[in-house]
């Protein structure tokens, strides 16, 4: 018998050659140049050679801009969360027609381009002594993470009954004892997720380190960028950003193997 | 355990006035139900109870303490939910004690504890399971073990059955009547559905509106309903319109819409000319009688162990009849003489309250 359902499969193909196009190939030849030895002026030799890759984990000067990213980029998905959760919290038990309000705006906020976002916040920090500088480029990826974090978080908080709290607070349990033992548990799979998207955004964020540091604050995609535009030395710079990729895609497998091994527990 | 006072509470959202000056009594180890349609106040009557709405107005008493404006987890009071609300994050063991260890039992006690609550509602072995691997009725079970760890001085309970199918929620109500039995703890529960409070409920308090309609014994409110409402929502019950003609001592003469005048039991006093509502109940209407009114059997619906038949009177109202299923019922289509015996009927003025004596 002929079965007459569509093959939904089909429409993927359009996308898939798209990002094949625009995506895969240029990153593609991108590593593929990473494993070449720079000879100047964007041109590469044609021996291959893991001398790229050899000079960042020997170079203090790489291991440290590796450092500072991750350093820079935890620190502001840790504060976004420690911001964000407390006004998400808020937003999901408020309900009625405010909490959707809210939502809007502060999706709409994340929809205006991060350049003039931060040219707004250059006015402001650069009385304070807060331009040019580490702080600078944090209080720059706390701002860009934030509005997502909010949203992310309050659909965590939702699918949290409310229910919970008052069978914890009728059982006798305090706020605090509330938040710890039946609050914070519940959220944490949500809060690792999203903490991880925001830990993600800031270690490829180019943007906020490159204006808000002034290029004082040396970040992977910052060098990545002085290492294509002004050195020429594609080589290097692809060798870079494989290795950024590549980090990133590691520590996000091992956080959700984690993941799911603790809620594997718990079963 | 102890009893439980409500004194002219009242609760306004807005311009809403949900619960509308309630007082209640109900006295120690009573097992109590709310019933009433949705929205009719019963929940936030309840969650006042619990703290978990602070009343505008009156007074709320557990023993001989106010608990008006008390934070519910000073009030000691067990509290099953709706969709149980059990931790998710804790084992069943876990969520049964989670009160104990709020209250700093010792670990040894609060253990010992577990056991007997786990063995009270019949799961002894299940303390390490997670509560994602129970069943709907065991969930349940969990919850109501849960709110009886403190041994709390009231029970209470919001839908606690609702979610169950039809057979389980039998078998749970004979469950809980055990356990309520046993340990004779005050226990207050809402629901919505009347079978379910008649087979659960020492006393029925019946609400709309914000208001408490009558507060019975189950039997009390099926024979003597208050209100039109309470005749209507408890058991089912057949309205007719009329006008009453004549009332003498506790006897009225009524003659109805479609014409037939009908003798029904009233208290004295009342004054002739008003129009009533006239309620029996289906199983009250009988066949056969030579004084009865004749009408037509429209539709036959076969229930069981009973008959439906819609009845046309010749007003052109509708009259539901049952009868128990036996051989030789009349089929549909013929004319019959329908009747009911005079003190099975009652009478409502159009302000919907009962004119028999109360």
């Amino acid at each position: 018998m002929r079965r007459s359902s569509v093959h939904w499969e089909r429409f993927l193909w359009v996308a898939l050659t798209i990002s094949l196009v625009l995506l895969v190939l240029p990153q593609a030849n991108f590593i593929v140049l990473s494993f070449h030895a720079d000879t100047g002026l964007g041109q590469v030799s044609d021996e291959l050679t893991l001398e790229n890759y050899v000079r960042l984990f020997i170079d203090p000067f790489y291991l440290h801009a590796f450092w500072l990213t991750v350093y820079l980029s935890a620190l502001s998905a840790g504060s976004a969360l420690l911001l964000g959760f407390p006004a998400a919290y808020a937003l999901a038990r408020i309900g009625g027609w405010i909490a959707p309000a809210i939502l809007g705006l502060v999706l709409t906020t994340s929809l205006i381009t991060i350049v003039v976002k931060l040219m707004g916040l250059n006015i402001i920090l650069g009385p304070l002594g807060m331009l040019n500088n580490q702080a600078g480029v944090l209080i720059g990826l706390v701002q860009y993470t934030l509005p997502l974090i909010v949203v992310l978080l309050f659909g965590v908080v939702q699918t949290i009954p409310v229910a919970l709290e008052e069978a914890a607070a009728i059982l006798g349990a305090t706020r605090r004892a509330t938040f710890w033992r039946v609050l914070l548990p519940n959220a944490r799979p949500g809060l690792v997720s999203s903490g991880l998207i925001a830990f993600n955004m800031c270690m490829g964020a180019f943007t906020s380190a490159v204006l808000l540091g002034g290029g004082r604050v040396r970040t992977v995609p910052v060098l990545i960028q002085q290492m294509i535009i002004q050195d020429t030395n594609y080589a290097r710079g692809a060798a870079l950003s494989t290795a950024l990729v590549a980090f990133v895609f590691l520590l996000n497998l091992i956080v959700v193997a984690m993941i799911s091994r603790s809620s594997r527990h718990a079963h | 355990m102890a009893k439980v006072s409500v004194e002219g509470v009242s609760k306004s959202y807005g311009d809403v006035r949900v619960v509308d000056n309630v007082s209640l009594t109900i006295p120690q180890g009573e097992f109590v139900v709310l019933l009433g349609p949705s929205g009719c106040g019963k929940t936030t009557t309840l969650r006042m109870i619990a703290g978990f709405v602070d009343p505008d107005e009156g007074r709320i008493q557990i023993g001989d303490e106010d608990v008006t404006h008390m934070a519910p987890r000073l009030r000691n009071v067990g509290m099953v939910f709706q969709h149980y609300a059990l931790f998710p994050n804790m084992t069943v063991a876990e969520n049964i004690g989670f009160g104990l260890r709020q209250h700093r039992v010792p670990r040894a006690e609060t253990a010992a504890r577990v056991t007997e609550l786990l063995a009270l509602i019949q799961m002894p072995t299940r303390g390490n399971s997670p509560i994602s691997a129970l069943s709907g009725g065991q969930q349940q079970r969990v919850a109501l073990a849960r709110a009886l760890a403190n041994s709390p001085r009231v029970l209470l309970m919001d839908e606690p059955l609702g979610a169950l199918d039809l057979k389980l929620r039998e078998t749970m109500q004979e469950e809980l009547t055990r356990i309520q039995r046993e340990l004779g703890v005050t226990t207050i529960l809402v629901t919505h559905d009347q079978h379910e409070a008649m087979s659960l409920a020492d006393r029925i308090v019946v609400m709309a509106h914000g208001r408490i309609q009558q507060v019975g014994t189950p039997d009390d409110l099926y024979m003597r309903p208050h209100t039109r409402f309470v005749a209507e929502f408890v058991g089912r019950n057949n309205f007719l319109s009329g006008r009453l003609e004549a009332a003498h001592g506790g006897e009225a003469l009524v003659v109805l819409n479609c014409g037939a005048s009908v003798r029904v039991p009233t208290r004295p006093g009342l004054v002739p000319g008003m129009s009533v509502e006239l309620a029996v109940r289906p199983q009250h209407v009988m066949l056969g009688a030579a004084d009865g009114i004749t009408a037509r059997l429209e539709e036959r619906r076969f229930l069981g162990n009973v008959v439906h038949y819609a009845v046309r009177l010749p007003s052109g109202d509708m009259l539901l009849m049952e009868r128990p299923t036996q051989a030789g019922l009349p089929e549909p289509g013929c004319d019959v003489v329908v009747s009911w015996q005079e003190d099975h009927a009652h009478l409502f003025d159009m302000q919907g309250d009962a004119l028999h004596e109360a």
